[in-house]
Protein backbone atom coordinates (compact mmCIF):
# COMPACT_ATOMS: atom_id res chain seq x y z
CA UNK A 1 0.00 0.00 0.00
CA UNK A 2 3.01 2.28 0.37
CA UNK A 3 2.65 5.19 -2.01
CA UNK A 4 5.89 6.71 -3.19
CA UNK A 5 4.91 10.30 -2.58
CA UNK A 6 4.62 12.50 0.46
CA UNK A 7 1.30 11.97 2.21
CA UNK A 8 -0.70 13.66 4.93
CA UNK A 9 1.26 12.05 7.75
CA UNK A 10 4.26 14.15 6.73
CA UNK A 11 2.43 17.16 8.16
CA UNK A 12 2.91 15.64 11.63
CA UNK A 13 6.54 16.69 11.37
CA UNK A 14 5.61 20.38 11.40
CA UNK A 15 5.41 20.95 15.18
CA UNK A 16 8.85 19.42 15.74
CA UNK A 17 10.27 21.26 12.76
CA UNK A 18 9.01 24.50 14.24
CA UNK A 19 10.52 23.69 17.65
CA UNK A 20 13.88 22.84 16.11
CA UNK A 21 13.86 25.95 13.93
CA UNK A 22 12.93 28.36 16.71
CA UNK A 23 14.77 26.82 19.65
CA UNK A 24 17.74 25.13 18.01
CA UNK A 25 18.79 26.49 14.64
CA UNK A 26 17.95 30.15 15.25
CA UNK A 27 19.73 30.21 18.64
CA UNK A 28 22.81 28.44 17.27
CA UNK A 29 22.79 30.82 14.30
CA UNK A 30 22.53 33.75 16.70
CA UNK A 31 25.47 32.33 18.66
CA UNK A 32 27.53 32.20 15.47
CA UNK A 33 26.63 35.84 14.71
CA UNK A 34 27.28 36.97 18.29
CA UNK A 35 30.73 35.43 18.18
CA UNK A 36 31.55 37.84 15.36
CA UNK A 37 30.07 41.03 16.84
CA UNK A 38 31.75 43.67 19.01
CA UNK A 39 28.76 43.90 21.35
CA UNK A 40 25.12 43.12 21.99
CA UNK A 41 23.20 44.72 19.07
CA UNK A 42 20.03 45.04 21.17
CA UNK A 43 21.46 47.28 23.86
CA UNK A 44 24.61 48.78 22.32
CA UNK A 45 24.90 51.21 19.44
CA UNK A 46 27.61 51.00 16.75
CA UNK A 47 28.00 47.27 16.76
CA UNK A 48 30.40 46.05 14.10
CA UNK A 49 31.68 42.72 12.86
CA UNK A 50 34.99 41.63 14.33
CA UNK A 51 37.20 38.58 14.59
CA UNK A 52 38.67 39.71 17.89
CA UNK A 53 37.00 37.01 20.02
CA UNK A 54 38.57 34.29 17.91
CA UNK A 55 41.92 36.10 17.77
CA UNK A 56 41.85 36.32 21.57
CA UNK A 57 41.46 32.53 21.81
CA UNK A 58 44.26 31.88 19.33
CA UNK A 59 46.70 34.50 20.63
CA UNK A 60 46.40 33.95 24.36
CA UNK A 61 48.34 30.87 25.53
CA UNK A 62 45.98 30.62 28.53
CA UNK A 63 42.99 29.77 26.33
CA UNK A 64 44.99 27.33 24.23
CA UNK A 65 46.09 25.69 27.49
CA UNK A 66 42.42 25.41 28.55
CA UNK A 67 41.53 23.76 25.24
CA UNK A 68 44.48 21.39 25.57
CA UNK A 69 43.51 20.48 29.16
CA UNK A 70 39.97 19.71 27.96
CA UNK A 71 41.29 17.50 25.17
CA UNK A 72 43.83 15.79 27.46
CA UNK A 73 41.12 14.93 30.02
CA UNK A 74 38.92 13.71 27.15
CA UNK A 75 41.68 11.47 25.77
CA UNK A 76 42.49 9.87 29.14
CA UNK A 77 38.78 9.33 29.84
CA UNK A 78 38.33 7.69 26.44
CA UNK A 79 41.37 5.44 26.78
CA UNK A 80 40.47 4.19 30.26
CA UNK A 81 36.80 3.76 29.35
CA UNK A 82 37.88 1.61 26.43
CA UNK A 83 40.26 -0.51 28.53
CA UNK A 84 37.73 -1.26 31.26
CA UNK A 85 34.65 -1.19 29.03
CA UNK A 86 35.85 -3.73 26.48
CA UNK A 87 35.95 -6.80 28.78
CA UNK A 88 32.50 -6.01 30.15
CA UNK A 89 31.06 -5.43 26.67
CA UNK A 90 32.58 -8.71 25.52
CA UNK A 91 31.05 -10.54 28.44
CA UNK A 92 27.66 -8.94 27.78
CA UNK A 93 27.78 -9.87 24.11
CA UNK A 94 28.83 -13.47 24.75
CA UNK A 95 27.02 -14.43 27.94
CA UNK A 96 24.58 -17.22 27.22
CA UNK A 97 22.02 -17.00 29.99
CA UNK A 98 19.18 -14.57 29.47
CA UNK A 99 19.05 -13.68 33.17
CA UNK A 100 22.80 -13.06 33.22
CA UNK A 101 22.49 -10.71 30.29
CA UNK A 102 19.61 -8.84 31.93
CA UNK A 103 21.60 -8.50 35.17
CA UNK A 104 24.64 -7.10 33.34
CA UNK A 105 22.42 -4.74 31.40
CA UNK A 106 20.87 -3.46 34.63
CA UNK A 107 24.34 -3.00 36.15
CA UNK A 108 25.39 -0.88 33.17
CA UNK A 109 22.15 1.08 33.02
CA UNK A 110 21.85 1.78 36.76
CA UNK A 111 24.68 4.35 36.79
CA UNK A 112 23.35 5.88 33.58
CA UNK A 113 20.00 6.50 35.20
CA UNK A 114 21.59 8.22 38.19
CA UNK A 115 22.03 11.93 37.66
CA UNK A 116 25.44 13.42 36.89
CA UNK A 117 25.40 15.55 40.03
CA UNK A 118 24.59 12.55 42.22
CA UNK A 119 27.37 10.46 40.72
CA UNK A 120 29.88 13.28 41.07
CA UNK A 121 28.83 13.60 44.70
CA UNK A 122 29.44 9.86 45.14
CA UNK A 123 33.00 10.28 43.85
CA UNK A 124 33.57 13.26 46.12
CA UNK A 125 32.49 11.08 49.07
CA UNK A 126 34.95 8.41 47.90
CA UNK A 127 37.94 10.50 46.91
CA UNK A 128 38.01 13.54 49.22
CA UNK A 129 40.67 13.96 51.91
CA UNK A 130 38.23 12.67 54.53
CA UNK A 131 36.53 10.35 52.06
CA UNK A 132 35.96 6.63 52.17
CA UNK A 133 39.20 5.62 50.45
CA UNK A 134 41.40 7.82 52.64
CA UNK A 135 39.61 6.61 55.79
CA UNK A 136 40.18 2.99 54.80
CA UNK A 137 43.84 3.65 54.00
CA UNK A 138 44.33 5.43 57.34
CA UNK A 139 42.55 2.76 59.40
CA UNK A 140 44.72 0.10 57.80
CA UNK A 141 47.72 2.17 58.84
CA UNK A 142 48.93 2.46 55.27
CA UNK A 143 48.96 6.26 55.27
CA UNK A 144 49.46 8.87 57.95
CA UNK A 145 48.12 11.85 56.05
CA UNK A 146 45.41 11.91 53.37
CA UNK A 147 46.41 11.05 49.83
CA UNK A 148 45.17 13.70 47.44
CA UNK A 149 42.84 11.80 45.12
CA UNK A 150 40.73 14.67 43.87
CA UNK A 151 41.17 18.35 43.07
CA UNK A 152 43.39 17.20 40.23
CA UNK A 153 42.99 15.80 36.75
CA UNK A 154 43.18 12.21 37.96
CA UNK A 155 40.06 12.72 40.08
CA UNK A 156 38.25 14.29 37.15
CA UNK A 157 39.18 11.42 34.84
CA UNK A 158 38.01 8.81 37.39
CA UNK A 159 34.65 10.55 37.73
CA UNK A 160 34.24 11.00 33.98
CA UNK A 161 35.13 7.37 33.26
CA UNK A 162 32.43 6.26 35.67
CA UNK A 163 29.89 8.50 33.94
CA UNK A 164 30.75 7.62 30.35
CA UNK A 165 31.92 3.99 30.43
CA UNK A 166 28.32 2.73 30.04
CA UNK A 167 28.15 4.48 26.64
CA UNK A 168 31.34 2.67 25.62
CA UNK A 169 30.01 -0.69 26.85
CA UNK A 170 26.69 -0.37 25.03
CA UNK A 171 28.34 0.68 21.76
CA UNK A 172 30.91 -2.13 21.92
CA UNK A 173 28.37 -4.79 22.91
CA UNK A 174 26.35 -4.05 19.78
CA UNK A 175 29.37 -4.49 17.53
CA UNK A 176 30.90 -7.53 19.31
CA UNK A 177 27.50 -9.21 19.40
CA UNK A 178 27.35 -9.05 15.63
CA UNK A 179 30.68 -10.83 15.11
CA UNK A 180 29.93 -14.38 14.01
CA UNK A 181 30.99 -16.66 16.85
CA UNK A 182 31.72 -19.43 14.38
CA UNK A 183 34.77 -17.46 13.22
CA UNK A 184 36.27 -17.74 16.72
CA UNK A 185 35.28 -21.39 16.93
CA UNK A 186 36.95 -22.04 13.59
CA UNK A 187 40.15 -20.40 14.82
CA UNK A 188 40.10 -22.44 18.01
CA UNK A 189 39.38 -25.73 16.30
CA UNK A 190 42.34 -25.02 14.04
CA UNK A 191 44.49 -24.93 17.17
CA UNK A 192 44.53 -21.27 18.22
CA UNK A 193 44.31 -20.58 21.93
CA UNK A 194 41.28 -18.53 23.09
CA UNK A 195 43.62 -15.57 23.62
CA UNK A 196 45.04 -15.85 20.13
CA UNK A 197 41.63 -16.27 18.52
CA UNK A 198 40.51 -13.17 20.43
CA UNK A 199 43.54 -11.14 19.36
CA UNK A 200 43.47 -12.22 15.74
CA UNK A 201 39.74 -12.62 15.07
CA UNK A 202 37.49 -10.83 17.55
CA UNK A 203 39.60 -7.76 18.27
CA UNK A 204 40.19 -6.74 14.64
CA UNK A 205 36.53 -7.30 13.79
CA UNK A 206 35.42 -5.12 16.69
CA UNK A 207 37.64 -2.22 15.60
CA UNK A 208 34.70 -0.15 14.26
CA UNK A 209 32.98 -0.47 17.65
CA UNK A 210 36.17 0.62 19.40
CA UNK A 211 36.36 3.67 17.15
CA UNK A 212 32.67 4.57 17.46
CA UNK A 213 32.62 4.13 21.24
CA UNK A 214 35.80 6.17 21.63
CA UNK A 215 34.46 9.04 19.52
CA UNK A 216 31.23 9.03 21.54
CA UNK A 217 32.96 9.03 24.92
CA UNK A 218 35.44 11.69 23.80
CA UNK A 219 32.64 13.94 22.50
CA UNK A 220 30.73 13.56 25.77
CA UNK A 221 33.69 14.05 28.08
CA UNK A 222 34.99 17.25 26.46
CA UNK A 223 31.59 18.85 27.01
CA UNK A 224 31.22 17.80 30.67
CA UNK A 225 30.74 20.56 33.21
CA UNK A 226 29.69 19.27 36.64
CA UNK A 227 32.35 16.60 37.12
CA UNK A 228 35.39 18.70 36.12
CA UNK A 229 34.32 21.64 38.25
CA UNK A 230 33.47 19.67 41.43
CA UNK A 231 36.17 16.99 41.27
CA UNK A 232 38.66 19.59 40.07
CA UNK A 233 37.73 21.73 43.06
CA UNK A 234 37.41 24.87 40.89
CA UNK A 235 41.16 24.59 40.27
CA UNK A 236 41.18 23.12 36.79
CA UNK A 237 39.78 25.03 33.87
CA UNK A 238 38.15 23.24 30.93
CA UNK A 239 36.32 24.67 27.93
CA UNK A 240 32.75 24.22 29.28
CA UNK A 241 33.77 25.71 32.64
CA UNK A 242 35.36 28.66 30.85
CA UNK A 243 32.23 29.19 28.74
CA UNK A 244 29.97 29.29 31.77
CA UNK A 245 32.38 31.55 33.61
CA UNK A 246 32.34 34.03 30.72
CA UNK A 247 28.54 34.18 31.05
CA UNK A 248 28.12 34.12 34.82
CA UNK A 249 31.10 36.14 36.02
CA UNK A 250 32.20 38.32 33.10
CA UNK A 251 28.94 38.51 31.13
CA UNK A 252 31.06 38.49 27.97
CA UNK A 253 28.48 36.97 25.62
CA UNK A 254 30.53 37.47 22.45
CA UNK A 255 33.57 35.68 23.82
CA UNK A 256 31.42 32.90 25.30
CA UNK A 257 29.83 32.50 21.86
CA UNK A 258 33.25 32.23 20.19
CA UNK A 259 34.31 29.56 22.72
CA UNK A 260 30.98 27.83 22.11
CA UNK A 261 31.66 27.82 18.37
CA UNK A 262 35.03 26.14 18.98
CA UNK A 263 33.34 23.40 21.02
CA UNK A 264 30.59 23.11 18.39
CA UNK A 265 33.10 22.67 15.58
CA UNK A 266 35.02 19.95 17.43
CA UNK A 267 31.79 18.16 18.34
CA UNK A 268 30.43 18.30 14.78
CA UNK A 269 33.64 16.78 13.43
CA UNK A 270 33.38 13.98 16.01
CA UNK A 271 29.70 13.35 15.21
CA UNK A 272 30.36 13.09 11.48
CA UNK A 273 33.20 10.66 12.14
CA UNK A 274 31.04 8.62 14.55
CA UNK A 275 28.19 8.34 12.06
CA UNK A 276 30.54 7.34 9.26
CA UNK A 277 32.13 4.63 11.37
CA UNK A 278 28.82 3.15 12.51
CA UNK A 279 27.41 3.55 9.00
CA UNK A 280 30.31 1.48 7.74
CA UNK A 281 29.58 -1.28 10.25
CA UNK A 282 25.91 -1.60 9.39
CA UNK A 283 26.76 -1.32 5.69
CA UNK A 284 29.10 -4.30 6.00
CA UNK A 285 26.45 -6.17 7.90
CA UNK A 286 23.90 -5.71 5.15
CA UNK A 287 26.35 -6.99 2.57
CA UNK A 288 26.99 -10.25 4.39
CA UNK B 1 21.92 7.72 27.07
CA UNK B 2 20.47 4.44 25.90
CA UNK B 3 18.46 4.63 22.76
CA UNK B 4 20.53 6.47 20.29
CA UNK B 5 22.79 5.58 17.45
CA UNK B 6 20.26 4.28 14.98
CA UNK B 7 22.67 2.45 12.74
CA UNK B 8 22.84 -0.81 14.62
CA UNK B 9 20.36 -3.32 13.29
CA UNK B 10 18.46 -5.33 15.84
CA UNK B 11 19.92 -8.54 17.07
CA UNK B 12 19.48 -11.18 19.71
CA UNK B 13 22.22 -11.48 22.27
CA UNK B 14 21.22 -14.43 24.32
CA UNK B 15 19.73 -16.48 21.57
CA UNK B 16 23.14 -18.11 21.11
CA UNK B 17 22.74 -21.59 19.77
CA UNK B 18 22.89 -24.37 22.36
CA UNK B 19 24.32 -26.66 19.71
CA UNK B 20 27.24 -24.32 19.18
CA UNK B 21 27.82 -24.22 22.92
CA UNK B 22 28.12 -27.91 23.28
CA UNK B 23 30.31 -28.13 20.18
CA UNK B 24 32.59 -25.52 21.63
CA UNK B 25 32.71 -27.26 24.99
CA UNK B 26 33.56 -30.54 23.34
CA UNK B 27 36.37 -28.91 21.38
CA UNK B 28 37.70 -27.31 24.49
CA UNK B 29 37.46 -30.57 26.43
CA UNK B 30 39.35 -32.44 23.75
CA UNK B 31 41.98 -29.68 23.53
CA UNK B 32 42.42 -29.90 27.27
CA UNK B 33 42.77 -33.63 27.31
CA UNK B 34 45.43 -33.36 24.60
CA UNK B 35 47.43 -30.63 26.27
CA UNK B 36 46.94 -30.35 30.03
CA UNK B 37 49.25 -27.32 30.27
CA UNK B 38 47.20 -25.43 27.69
CA UNK B 39 44.03 -26.35 29.59
CA UNK B 40 45.44 -24.85 32.76
CA UNK B 41 46.36 -21.67 30.91
CA UNK B 42 42.85 -21.44 29.49
CA UNK B 43 41.34 -21.83 32.96
CA UNK B 44 43.66 -19.14 34.33
CA UNK B 45 42.69 -16.86 31.44
CA UNK B 46 39.03 -17.49 32.14
CA UNK B 47 39.53 -16.62 35.82
CA UNK B 48 41.35 -13.42 34.90
CA UNK B 49 38.55 -12.48 32.50
CA UNK B 50 35.93 -12.91 35.23
CA UNK B 51 38.02 -11.07 37.83
CA UNK B 52 38.50 -8.06 35.57
CA UNK B 53 34.80 -7.96 34.75
CA UNK B 54 33.72 -8.21 38.36
CA UNK B 55 36.15 -5.42 39.25
CA UNK B 56 34.58 -3.23 36.55
CA UNK B 57 31.10 -4.01 37.86
CA UNK B 58 32.20 -3.03 41.37
CA UNK B 59 33.63 0.19 39.98
CA UNK B 60 30.28 0.91 38.31
CA UNK B 61 28.03 0.09 41.24
CA UNK B 62 30.04 0.85 44.40
CA UNK B 63 29.64 4.65 44.15
CA UNK B 64 25.87 4.27 44.06
CA UNK B 65 25.99 2.00 47.11
CA UNK B 66 28.19 4.56 48.89
CA UNK B 67 25.57 7.25 48.35
CA UNK B 68 22.93 5.07 50.00
CA UNK B 69 25.22 4.22 52.93
CA UNK B 70 26.07 7.88 53.39
CA UNK B 71 22.39 8.89 53.36
CA UNK B 72 21.58 6.39 56.13
CA UNK B 73 24.65 7.07 58.27
CA UNK B 74 23.77 9.42 61.17
CA UNK B 75 27.10 11.30 61.36
CA UNK B 76 27.28 14.71 59.65
CA UNK B 77 30.47 13.78 57.82
CA UNK B 78 31.52 10.84 55.73
CA UNK B 79 32.33 7.94 57.98
CA UNK B 80 33.46 4.54 56.93
CA UNK B 81 32.55 1.95 58.05
CA UNK B 82 29.11 3.42 58.87
CA UNK B 83 28.15 3.67 62.53
CA UNK B 84 24.41 3.18 62.33
CA UNK B 85 21.19 3.70 60.46
CA UNK B 86 19.04 6.78 60.76
CA UNK B 87 16.60 8.70 58.68
CA UNK B 88 17.63 12.13 59.99
CA UNK B 89 19.06 13.25 56.64
CA UNK B 90 15.85 12.28 54.91
CA UNK B 91 13.93 14.28 57.53
CA UNK B 92 16.25 17.23 56.97
CA UNK B 93 15.87 16.92 53.19
CA UNK B 94 12.07 16.77 53.28
CA UNK B 95 11.95 19.63 55.80
CA UNK B 96 14.26 21.92 53.79
CA UNK B 97 12.18 24.41 51.85
CA UNK B 98 14.68 25.04 49.07
CA UNK B 99 15.10 21.31 48.38
CA UNK B 100 11.35 20.70 48.41
CA UNK B 101 10.75 23.66 46.15
CA UNK B 102 13.41 22.36 43.75
CA UNK B 103 12.01 18.82 43.84
CA UNK B 104 8.50 20.01 43.04
CA UNK B 105 9.78 22.37 40.34
CA UNK B 106 11.87 19.57 38.79
CA UNK B 107 8.87 17.24 38.71
CA UNK B 108 6.80 20.00 37.13
CA UNK B 109 9.41 20.69 34.44
CA UNK B 110 9.90 16.96 33.82
CA UNK B 111 6.17 16.39 33.40
CA UNK B 112 5.68 19.34 31.05
CA UNK B 113 8.77 18.26 29.09
CA UNK B 114 7.55 14.66 28.87
CA UNK B 115 4.18 15.80 27.55
CA UNK B 116 5.73 18.07 24.90
CA UNK B 117 8.50 15.66 23.87
CA UNK B 118 6.13 12.68 23.65
CA UNK B 119 3.58 14.51 21.54
CA UNK B 120 6.07 16.20 19.21
CA UNK B 121 8.49 13.27 19.04
CA UNK B 122 5.76 10.67 18.51
CA UNK B 123 4.24 12.71 15.67
CA UNK B 124 7.65 13.33 14.12
CA UNK B 125 8.47 9.61 14.23
CA UNK B 126 5.21 8.78 12.44
CA UNK B 127 5.95 11.42 9.81
CA UNK B 128 9.48 10.07 9.29
CA UNK B 129 8.40 6.43 9.08
CA UNK B 130 5.16 6.84 7.10
CA UNK B 131 5.13 10.28 5.51
CA UNK B 132 7.33 9.33 2.53
CA UNK B 133 9.29 12.47 3.23
CA UNK B 134 12.02 13.39 0.83
CA UNK B 135 15.29 13.32 2.75
CA UNK B 136 13.84 11.41 5.71
CA UNK B 137 17.35 10.29 6.72
CA UNK B 138 18.52 13.87 7.06
CA UNK B 139 15.38 14.82 9.01
CA UNK B 140 16.08 11.91 11.36
CA UNK B 141 19.73 12.88 11.78
CA UNK B 142 18.67 16.42 12.69
CA UNK B 143 16.06 15.18 15.17
CA UNK B 144 18.67 13.00 16.87
CA UNK B 145 21.44 15.60 16.84
CA UNK B 146 20.73 17.12 20.30
CA UNK B 147 21.89 13.79 21.75
CA UNK B 148 25.46 14.16 20.61
CA UNK B 149 25.85 17.89 20.45
CA UNK B 150 27.02 19.09 23.86
CA UNK B 151 23.89 20.03 25.83
CA UNK B 152 25.89 22.88 27.31
CA UNK B 153 25.87 24.46 23.82
CA UNK B 154 22.10 24.09 23.55
CA UNK B 155 21.88 25.86 26.91
CA UNK B 156 24.31 28.59 25.91
CA UNK B 157 22.62 29.22 22.54
CA UNK B 158 19.14 29.40 24.09
CA UNK B 159 20.42 31.65 26.88
CA UNK B 160 21.89 34.07 24.34
CA UNK B 161 18.70 34.03 22.26
CA UNK B 162 16.58 34.80 25.33
CA UNK B 163 18.95 37.62 26.31
CA UNK B 164 18.86 39.11 22.81
CA UNK B 165 15.09 38.88 22.66
CA UNK B 166 14.87 40.19 26.21
CA UNK B 167 12.35 37.58 27.34
CA UNK B 168 13.94 36.88 30.72
CA UNK B 169 14.12 33.28 31.92
CA UNK B 170 10.57 31.99 31.62
CA UNK B 171 9.37 28.47 32.44
CA UNK B 172 8.43 27.84 28.79
CA UNK B 173 11.99 28.66 27.82
CA UNK B 174 13.34 26.00 30.17
CA UNK B 175 10.75 23.44 29.04
CA UNK B 176 11.59 24.17 25.39
CA UNK B 177 15.27 23.51 26.10
CA UNK B 178 14.47 20.26 27.91
CA UNK B 179 12.08 19.19 25.14
CA UNK B 180 14.83 19.69 22.60
CA UNK B 181 17.23 17.35 24.40
CA UNK B 182 14.57 14.71 25.19
CA UNK B 183 12.77 14.52 21.81
CA UNK B 184 15.48 12.24 20.33
CA UNK B 185 14.65 9.51 22.88
CA UNK B 186 10.97 9.50 21.93
CA UNK B 187 11.78 9.55 18.20
CA UNK B 188 14.22 6.64 18.61
CA UNK B 189 11.93 4.37 20.63
CA UNK B 190 8.86 5.13 18.51
CA UNK B 191 10.75 4.54 15.27
CA UNK B 192 12.10 1.25 16.65
CA UNK B 193 8.51 0.05 17.04
CA UNK B 194 7.36 1.46 13.71
CA UNK B 195 10.17 -0.32 11.87
CA UNK B 196 9.14 -3.69 13.26
CA UNK B 197 5.53 -2.97 12.45
CA UNK B 198 3.68 -5.35 10.14
CA UNK B 199 2.08 -3.09 7.56
CA UNK B 200 -0.28 -5.90 6.58
CA UNK B 201 -2.20 -5.33 9.82
CA UNK B 202 -3.20 -1.90 8.60
CA UNK B 203 -3.96 -3.24 5.15
CA UNK B 204 -6.18 -5.91 6.67
CA UNK B 205 -8.11 -3.30 8.65
CA UNK B 206 -8.55 -1.20 5.52
CA UNK B 207 -9.63 -4.18 3.45
CA UNK B 208 -12.22 -5.05 6.08
CA UNK B 209 -13.73 -1.64 5.56
CA UNK B 210 -12.19 0.54 8.30
CA UNK B 211 -11.67 4.19 7.42
CA UNK B 212 -8.08 5.52 7.49
CA UNK B 213 -8.87 7.36 10.72
CA UNK B 214 -10.32 4.29 12.39
CA UNK B 215 -7.36 2.18 11.20
CA UNK B 216 -5.00 4.70 12.74
CA UNK B 217 -6.72 4.85 16.11
CA UNK B 218 -7.61 1.17 16.44
CA UNK B 219 -4.61 -0.53 14.81
CA UNK B 220 -1.62 1.78 14.42
CA UNK B 221 -1.82 3.67 17.70
CA UNK B 222 -2.21 0.67 20.06
CA UNK B 223 0.70 -1.09 18.33
CA UNK B 224 2.98 1.94 18.54
CA UNK B 225 2.07 2.68 22.16
CA UNK B 226 4.90 0.70 23.83
CA UNK B 227 7.54 2.63 21.88
CA UNK B 228 5.98 5.98 22.66
CA UNK B 229 5.62 5.00 26.31
CA UNK B 230 9.26 3.94 26.56
CA UNK B 231 10.30 7.23 24.97
CA UNK B 232 8.13 9.16 27.42
CA UNK B 233 9.77 7.42 30.37
CA UNK B 234 13.27 8.14 29.07
CA UNK B 235 12.24 11.75 28.45
CA UNK B 236 11.04 12.05 32.04
CA UNK B 237 14.26 10.66 33.54
CA UNK B 238 16.52 12.69 31.27
CA UNK B 239 14.61 15.88 32.00
CA UNK B 240 14.58 15.19 35.74
CA UNK B 241 18.38 14.69 35.77
CA UNK B 242 19.15 17.33 33.14
CA UNK B 243 21.93 19.68 34.16
CA UNK B 244 23.72 21.70 31.43
CA UNK B 245 20.62 23.17 29.77
CA UNK B 246 19.09 24.04 33.15
CA UNK B 247 22.35 25.64 34.28
CA UNK B 248 21.87 28.42 31.73
CA UNK B 249 18.09 28.69 31.78
CA UNK B 250 16.89 28.51 35.39
CA UNK B 251 16.09 31.71 37.20
CA UNK B 252 17.27 32.31 40.77
CA UNK B 253 14.66 31.02 43.21
CA UNK B 254 13.24 28.68 40.58
CA UNK B 255 15.93 26.05 40.30
CA UNK B 256 15.66 22.39 39.39
CA UNK B 257 16.84 19.74 41.86
CA UNK B 258 20.16 18.96 40.11
CA UNK B 259 21.05 22.68 40.12
CA UNK B 260 20.13 23.04 43.80
CA UNK B 261 22.17 19.92 44.64
CA UNK B 262 25.11 21.30 42.66
CA UNK B 263 24.99 24.65 44.47
CA UNK B 264 24.77 22.86 47.83
CA UNK B 265 27.68 20.56 46.92
CA UNK B 266 29.95 23.52 46.28
CA UNK B 267 29.95 24.31 49.99
CA UNK B 268 28.64 21.37 51.92
CA UNK B 269 29.07 17.63 51.89
CA UNK B 270 26.69 16.32 54.53
CA UNK B 271 24.10 13.54 54.50
CA UNK B 272 21.32 15.77 53.15
CA UNK B 273 22.91 15.49 49.72
CA UNK B 274 22.98 11.72 50.17
CA UNK B 275 19.29 11.68 51.06
CA UNK B 276 18.45 13.90 48.09
CA UNK B 277 20.48 11.61 45.85
CA UNK B 278 18.73 8.50 47.14
CA UNK B 279 15.35 10.10 46.52
CA UNK B 280 16.25 10.92 42.92
CA UNK B 281 17.80 7.47 42.36
CA UNK B 282 14.66 5.80 43.73
CA UNK B 283 12.50 7.93 41.49
CA UNK B 284 14.50 6.93 38.41
CA UNK B 285 14.38 3.26 39.42
CA UNK B 286 10.63 3.32 39.95
CA UNK B 287 10.23 4.81 36.51
CA UNK B 288 12.56 2.24 34.93
CA UNK B 289 10.80 -0.60 36.74
CA UNK B 290 7.55 0.68 35.29
CA UNK B 291 9.21 0.73 31.87
CA UNK B 292 10.45 -2.83 32.23
CA UNK B 293 7.05 -4.04 33.43
CA UNK B 294 5.14 -2.38 30.63
CA UNK B 295 7.31 -2.76 27.55
CA UNK B 296 10.55 -4.50 28.49
CA UNK B 297 13.99 -2.90 28.50
CA UNK B 298 16.00 -4.89 26.03
CA UNK B 299 14.52 -3.49 22.86
CA UNK B 300 15.40 0.09 23.71
CA UNK B 301 18.99 0.05 24.82
CA UNK B 302 20.70 -0.84 21.60
CA UNK B 303 23.53 1.42 20.67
Amino acid sequence: MAVARTNGLALLLLPSALLFALFFFVPIGLMAVMSLLTGNPVVAANVAFTARHYLRIVNDPYYLEVIWTTIRIGLWTTLISLLIGYPLAHWMARIRSRAGHAALLMAVLAPMLTGVVVRTFAWMALLSDKGVINQILASLGLTTKPVQLMYNETGIVVGLVHIYVPFMVLTLTGVIGRIDERLEQAAESLGASPLRSFLEVTLPLSLPGILAGSLLVFALSISAYVTPILLGGFQIMTLPILIYQQISANFNIGFAAALGMVLLLVSLLLIVAYNRVLGLVSGQHELQ
Amino acid sequence: MPPFAPQTPSQEFSGALPAATSLRDRQRASAQSRRPAAGKRIRAGRALYLTVNIAVLIFLLAPIAIVVVFALNPTPFIQFPPVGVSLRWFQKFFAARDFMHALVFSLEVAMLTTACATLLGGCAALAIARGNLPGARIVLAVMLSPLMLPAILTGLALFQAYVLLDVGRPLWGLVAGHTLVTIPYVVRTTLAVLHNFDLRLEEAARNLGASPGRTFFEVTLPLVKPGVLAGAIFAFIVSFDQFPVSLFLVSPGNETLPITLFNYLKFDLDGTIGAASVVSILLAFLVVLALDRTVGLRAYVKL
